[in-house]
């Protein structure tokens, strides 16, 4: 739902951004902005997440971790690589 | 009885092959466009339309575009299936659900036209 939402925002700042030099210089103030900064950070969060359990997704139709440990191991490693790229994210907005 | 009116290929196995195949697009697509981002630390303007401008990455974003559009149809169908139901929201779950996939499709039918406009006017 916030990826659906964000579709909008984000195309909104690439249309900016590739509007010429100036709406260029505004988008990146805008991504500079605390306010933007986040909702850029929440994205690339959410998008991550999603990114991690759509890859367990594609695993599970291989059948591969499709056991009862095999899930719990695959749930534990999609948390862990969201976080890790939710952080990684962080990092390189601020 | 109705079984599948609003799936978008109103197949559920044709559904859960284009998810796949839509998921893949994208994520090939978000791993270069941020992957350029990440290399090009402080991108300029001619760096980033330079980029977008291309006639290789015009298609891979018409492409992501309407992988995009499908993903997403089926994602957010598959959201208002499980959640906007008798079970929740009793007579009016139909109604309910058909105003959701109204929103829905109007938005991904901006963002479609936008997006298309914005990529091939570079």
């Amino acid at each position: 739902m916030i990826l659906f939402g964000g579709l909008l925002f984000a195309l909104y700042a690439l249309d900016l951004s590739l509007s010429g030099p100036e709406g260029f210089a505004e988008a990146k103030a805008l991504l500079a902005a605390p306010l933007g900064k986040f909702i850029a950070w929440a994205l690339l969060t959410g998008l991550g997440y999603h990114f991690a359990a759509g890859l367990k997704h594609l695993f599970l139709d291989w059948d591969i971790g499709d056991t009862l440990a095999g899930a719990q191991l695959g749930a534990r490693l999609v948390i862990v690589t969201a976080v890790v790229l939710s952080a990684l994210a962080g990092a390189w907005l601020w | 009885m109705v079984k599948s009116a609003t799936s978008l290929t109103r197949s559920g196995l044709s559904d859960f092959l284009l998810q796949r195949v839509t998921a893949i697009v994208l994520g090939l697509y978000t791993v270069c466009v941020v992957g350029f981002l990440v290399v090009t630390p402080g991108v300029s303007y001619e760096q980033w339309l330079a980029y977008q401008g291309s006639g290789a990455m015009r298609l891979f974003s018409t492409l992501a575009v309407l992988a995009t559009a499908g993903h997403a149809w089926v994602g957010m169908w598959t959201i208002g299936t499980d959640y906007i139901r008798g079970h929740y929201f009793g007579r009016q779950a139909t109604l309910a659900r058909g105003l959701y996939q109204l929103v829905c499709a109007g938005v991904l039918f901006i963002f479609v036209g936008w997006a298309l406009e914005l990529f091939w006017r570079l």
